[in-house]
């Protein structure tokens, strides 16, 4: 059992530093825009100045999870990374002829640059992984994660962001399908052993990149091998998906926006709503990409 | 638990496989040169002198992918080459890349900024593409896999990430490394930073200044037990040690006193329950600008004290391939184990004031190796060390 000991997100709904957000979600549309909290009461002028909002939104979240202790790991997914800094970066290499380019936004551009900051800011000499999977990137961090536990660490910090630019937009109807608007979004929390009474719990998660193997049968065995039945779930979140319905089920996307670490944010969703209302098992059904499957199952004991 | 290799393969400037690799290092010949390829003027690099289209058919490639991908699914190749499927054997990809299809995305990039047209290109830039598509061309769809983005210690942490799924039980047999190939975007990136050297680079010279890039990829198949028993393959060498620790001091340079490689490589030794002086081999990160050498050297002379092992830059080779140094140079780890060889760094004549050491400077034959710790350090200041054993 690894216990969640903090949680924060920032998103497009309004999550930061908000205790029953789930209970208050709104459908987005193409309007909507991250909800920001104020930065300059955060994080110092030059970050402020420098980072790019999907390192502004990490950082923020990931130090909302501190605790006394320095952390035991870092562990970060991201599906596109800093997108900003990397479309900031292309341009000026399409634009300058010039001998000296500024490197700021190269600097800025590496998948790492989240967990870096992180690092830097906490001063955190331990480990610091980045995984990339398409959309199964929060769940393979979260696996790390878990793996950590496992060997002996105690006290790690685990997240996913992804963010959106405008750009993306004109990829719309082509390389990128979907009715849900495109977003931008953090969430970190502090995954550890140490128990907490009536605390929240990932008791398992799990990734499928297997082409042949369906969806129902992946989830049926996922379950098998927690010894659970399909009527203990007390909700589905899952991510548009056509045969899971009913009142017991959420699809999160109209909430989330499309981000391929939308399942990271349902995370926090699962656990804002569990936090409030007894006791119970939710399962994240993260079924974005057609075949890559990711399925998280947190309860709260 | 222990970790065994039983394959390895490897492309880069200096060879299209792991014994043209070989043959070039034994004949201090570097793939680094100037290009007639506009994009890195008059700068030398370490690129693979065939097109992607070459480069496919050559090896008779059945997938299209990025220059990443091409480069990764060459390599990967070589090393599971030999190796069955087997439906016993839980088998993944982990890769490490920093670009991804980032040399596709920057050709169609202006098109669709100056005239909206939409590339399929785009659907290879995001960088877990390309390890999808090594991941196809191995017939590997089916099974567990991820993509490490830690800059240029992709490739050393997506071994050691390898490693642990094994020792935990999650993997029987993966195949770990890393692939970047020459981008502008890069190009101009460390041009930007200005840490190119205009002349070969010289690592751990004192008048180093700066790297030169490269091109590759490397990757090796690790094994446990259980896996041997059903796979019958015979082990190479064993992987005994690893770390990944931060600097924290900057997120592109590593601190004066190599704060976090002091970390990675004294974290390894503990790990693998060496003594220091039972490294026979470093082959270093070396990267050949003035600030890595120089932390990497004092990290040397803390971990090591009066008795650093022999120890060698083989960038001065392949130039610096990012994400991918730390496959490749864990491919030059095992054939000098399994070799009994060293590396020369080349272009070295000057020793750096501050730590007086001075690296290898021939090839080498008639070692006995049984040790090999192997450095890479990325941006963010993420700082891993591997370490790989002989068998004996």
């Amino acid at each position: 059992m690894f216990y969640i000991h903090s949680i924060s997100s920032i998103s497009h709904q309004l999550s930061f530093q908000s205790d029953g957000f789930s209970e208050k979600l709104f459908v987005l549309d193409d309007t909507s825009s991250l909800e920001v909290p104020d930065f300059k009461d955060i994080l110092p002028p030059t970050a402020l100045r420098r980072l790019s909002p999907i390192l502004k939104i990490s950082l923020t979240t990931a130090l909302e999870c501190r605790n006394k202790k320095e952390f035991d790991a870092i562990v970060v997914g991201t599906a596109l990374g800093c997108l900003q800094d990397t479309e900031k970066f292309l341009n000026t290499i399409r634009t300058s002829t010039s001998e000296t380019l500024s490197p700021t936004a190269f600097i800025q551009s590496t998948h790492n640059t989240i967990g870096g900051q992180i690092s830097l800011f906490l001063k955190n000499h331990a480990y610091n992984m980045t995984h990339t999977q398409n959309a199964l990137s929060f769940e393979i961090a979260l696996i790390d994660a878990i793996t950590l536990l496992k060997e002996g660490n105690n006290n790690v910090l685990v997240g996913a962001a992804d963010e959106k630019i405008e750009l993306l937009e004109k990829l719309r109807n082509s390389i990128i399908r979907s009715k849900y608007p495109l977003t931008s979004l953090a969430t970190f929390f502090n995954l550890k052993n140490d128990q907490i009474e009536n605390g929240i719990v990932i008791k398992d998660v799990t990734v499928n990149l297997n082409s042949t193997i369906q969806l129902g049968d992946f989830i049926d065995s996922f379950l098998e091998k927690n010894g659970i039945q399909f009527n203990e779930i007390l909700k589905v979140y899952h991510s548009d998906c056509e045969f899971i319905n009913g009142e017991n089920t959420m699809n999160y996307l109209p909430y989330t926006g499309l981000n391929y670490s939308a399942s990271a944010l349902a995370t926090h969703m699962a656990y804002d709503e569990l936090s409030h209302n007894g006791k119970g098992l939710i399962l994240i059904v993260n079924n974005i990409c057609n075949n890559d499957f990711g399925l998280t199952l947190i309860e709260k004991c | 638990m222990q970790i065994f290799i039983t394959g390895y393969g490897v492309i880069s400037s200096i060879g299209l496989n792991s014994v043209e690799n070989f043959q070039s290092l034994k004949e201090m010949k570097t793939g680094i040169d100037n290009t007639s390829d506009p994009i890195f003027g008059n700068y030398k690099v370490g690129r693979i002198n065939y097109s992607n289209e070459e480069l496919s058919s050559k090896f008779n490639l059945k997938t299209f992918g990025s220059r990443t991908a091409i480069l990764g699914m060459i390599a990967a190749k070589e090393a599971f080459e030999g190796h069955v499927l087997n439906s016993d054997i839980r088998t993944g990809l982990i890769s490490g890349t920093s670009v991804g299809g980032m040399d596709l995305t920057e050709k169609v990039f202006a098109e669709l900024i100056e005239n909206g047209v939409v590339s399929n290109a785009f659907n290879h830039h995001a960088s877990g593409m390309s390890s999808l598509e090594i991941a196809k061309e191995l017939g590997l769809e089916n099974t567990f896999i991820n993509t490490i983005s830690t800059a240029c210690s992709s490739a050393a942490n997506a071994i050691m990430q390898g490693a642990r799924l094994i020792q935990n039980n999650v993997l029987d047999r993966v195949i770990v490394g890393g692939t970047d190939s020459l981008t502008q975007f890069t190009f101009s990136g460390f041009r930007s930073l200005m840490i190119f050297d205009e002349e070969w680079c010289k690592p751990f010279d004192a008048n180093r200044n700066g790297l030169n890039l490269g091109e590759g990829a490397g990757y090796i198949v690790l094994e446990s037990e259980k896996s041997l028993e059903i796979s019958k393959k015979e082990p190479i060498a064993k992987l005994t040690g690893w770390n990944s620790s931060s600097d924290a001091y900057h997120q592109t340079a590593s601190s004066p006193e190599g704060y976090g490689a002091v970390l990675s490589m004294e974290g390894a030794l503990k790990m693998a329950k060496l003594a220091p002086n039972q490294i026979d081999y470093i082959n270093a990160h070396g990267t050949s600008t003035p600030n890595n050498d120089l932390s990497e050297s004092v990290a040397f002379k803390k971990v090591f004290i009066d008795n650093v092992p022999v120890f060698s830059s083989t960038k001065s080779y392949t130039g610096h391939t990012l994400a991918a140094s730390g496959g490749i140079e864990a491919v030059f780890a095992i054939n000098s184990i399994l070799n009994g060889v060293v590396y020369p760094n080349l272009n070295f004549t000057t020793e750096i004031i501050e730590t007086k050491l001075t690296p290898q400077l021939k090839f080498e034959e008639g070692h006995e190796i049984q040790n090999v710790l192997s450095n890479s350090f990325g941006f963010g200041g993420n700082n891993s060390t591997i370490i790989i054993s002989s068998l004996k």
